[in-house]
């Protein structure tokens, strides 16, 4: 049973007319840690979360949250499932509180007050708690709509693009809330389009025009990427570029035969930016191709 | 059931709260109709001669204003639900078709009972209605019966509206209603062709009851149209509960 993975997917489609979303995704995200879905916009990972959440009808292939059927048994799974939507979907002339309670009675859950208060604390808000929305910031409507989506403890938290549009620091601390979530047994699936996130996942899948490019943790994804490795000796300097540098670059240097005339050795990383733009070309380029 | 009564209660607390909140939503909502019907009583005045006797036309009127304002607040504050993504919202928190419909039906009624009442004592008191207790009752009835349905009506329209500009289409459905109804034009003298639109316009039926009470007579002198009301407003619940749409 605790091998189960959170997600299960295997050849997922989802066509709106004649936009094929997603041209089957097959994926498998273990339980615990947070999992990282990148992708330009419009790249199907709202409606990959939207499959997920039973939002939306598949048009072929197999999904299964926690073992169960996002749309047969959708009723079963939302009660173990959170969601937070891109845009806040909150109500605007209500307080966190009244929002937070509006939506936990849904699962008709026994200490509300109690529940309220302590995801109201741990998302920094107790203070505001009684404000209506409107007179909060953005970020912090945000954080409402983040105490939403876990006030009932879900074991799965579906978050799409929970950071667009909130200054870096609040960024900071979001991240740090959904680290201590996964530190405590929760699943975390996010959508993002800002590469740097990246490096806050544990995994990491790529996704572009429905298509899953690549699923690897972060250190993983950069390894993919070239590195431009240069070697000063005699006046004149050698550039190289090469996959996993770790692995290639003593060879290289065993090529020179540790030279004592090598004066100076540069290793450039390929940026996880770089190495995504490059996937996401690659990608194009056959597409073009084909 | 004891989940759905306490999500429906939830959802009824909701939007009452909201209300309760957006005063001046609220007001707006009460005091635009009264408004309404002042003007009304300046036009009837100016028609009155010896063959128009406005007390016929007057609570047909009320009953109108009434459909209308119910219809449009509601679908409008539906289709915005699903516009700002609150609705899906509450599908995935655990909110069913079932509690979403009955939820807004509770505190709707609860504004739509309200305004009903104020429009009536309203147009006693302008146009000096002469009724009896027992007639301003079932006046008040079918009138509320009337709201119940606007809202439902306004419900079943939202779930086919993206945007909320695509409700004002249906505006002119609203009107086409009023003039088959029989509330402006007799039934009899509207084009025969046309007589089967009134059939559908559940303020035919509405006009239909209140004509028979304006002139003296009961609930029970109106005969089985007195059931058409509610009968037409479950058939509307049933449709309006399997078009929400859920999924995408």
């Amino acid at each position: 049973m605790t091998d189960m993975p959170a997600v299960h997917v295997h050849d997922l489609h989802k066509s709106y007319g004649p936009v094929q979303a997603l041209k089957g995704v097959s994926l498998d995200i273990a339980r615990g840690g947070i999992f990282g879905l990148l992708g330009p916009n419009g790249a199907g990972k709202t409606t990959f979360i939207r499959l997920l959440t039973g939002s939306s009808k598949r048009d072929a292939g197999e999904a299964a949250v926690l073992g169960l059927d996002p749309q047969g048994d959708r009723w079963a799974l939302r009660r173990r499932i959170g969601y937070m939507p891109q845009e806040p979907a909150l109500y605007d002339d209500l307080s966190a509180r009244e929002n937070l309670t509006f939506f936990v009675r849904a699962f008709n859950r026994r200490d509300l007050s109690g529940r309220v208060n302590e995801t109201l604390a741990f998302v920094g808000l107790l203070e505001r708690a009684d404000d209506p929305l409107f007179k909060l910031s953005g970020g912090m409507r945000q954080r409402v709509s983040l105490a939403c989506a876990l006030v009932h403890q879900p074991e799965v938290l579906f978050l799409d693009e929970p950071t667009t549009g909130i200054d870096p620091r609040l960024r900071r601390t979001f991240w740090a809330h959904f680290r201590k979530l996964a530190d405590g047994g929760c699943t975390i699936l996010v959508s993002t389009h800002q590469m740097d996130e990246v490096v806050y996942c544990d995994r990491v899948a790529i996704l572009q025009e429905g298509v899953l490019l690549a699923v690897d943790t972060p250190r993983g994804l950069l390894r993919r990427g070239e590195a431009l490795i240069r070697v000063e000796l005699d006046g004149r300097t050698e550039t190289s570029a090469v996959h996993d540098y770790p692995h290639r670059l003593p060879a290289l240097l065993r090529g020179h035969g540790l030279d004592p005339a090598v004066e100076r050795i540069e290793v450039e990383e390929a940026t996880l930016e770089q190495v995504v733009l490059a996937m996401i070309a690659e990608h194009e380029q056959q597409r073009e191709e084909a | 059931m004891a989940g759905t009564l306490s999500r429906t209660g939830a959802m009824a607390g909701r939007v009452l709260a909201q209300f309760r909140r957006d005063k001046r939503q609220f007001a707006l909502s009460l005091v635009f109709p009264l408004i309404v019907v002042y003007f009304v009583k300046v036009l009837l005045d100016v028609l009155t001669g010896p063959f128009f006797d406005p007390t016929v036309y007057v609570v047909p009127y009320g009953a109108f204003l009434v459909h209308f304002i119910t219809f449009l607040v509601t679908a409008i504050v539906l289709v915005s639900e699903r516009t700002q993504g609150t609705l899906d919202r509450m599908f995935i928190s655990g909110y069913r078709r079932l509690d979403i419909i009955s939820g807004y039906l509770l505190a709707y009624t609860a504004l739509s009972t309200l305004q009903s009442l104020l429009i009536l004592v309203e147009m006693h008191w302008l146009f000096e209605l002469d009724y009896t207790l027992a007639q301003f009752a079932a006046i008040y009835l079918i009138m509320w019966l009337l709201a119940v349905i606007s809202l439902i009506l306004g419900l079943l329209v939202s779930n086919f509206c993206r945007t909320v500009s695509q409700v004002i289409p249906f505006f002119p459905l609203i009107l086409i209603s009023m003039i088959v109804s029989g509330v402006l034009i007799p039934f009899e003298e509207l084009p025969r062709w046309s007589q089967f639109l009134s059939y559908v316009s559940p303020l035919y039926y509405a006009n239909e009851v209140l004509q028979e009470l304006v002139r003296g007579g009961s609930l029970l002198d109106a005969g089985w149209i007195v059931a058409a009301l509610p009968a037409y407003g479950v058939l509307l619940l049933a449709l309006s509960a399997v078009t929400l749409r859920e999924l995408d």
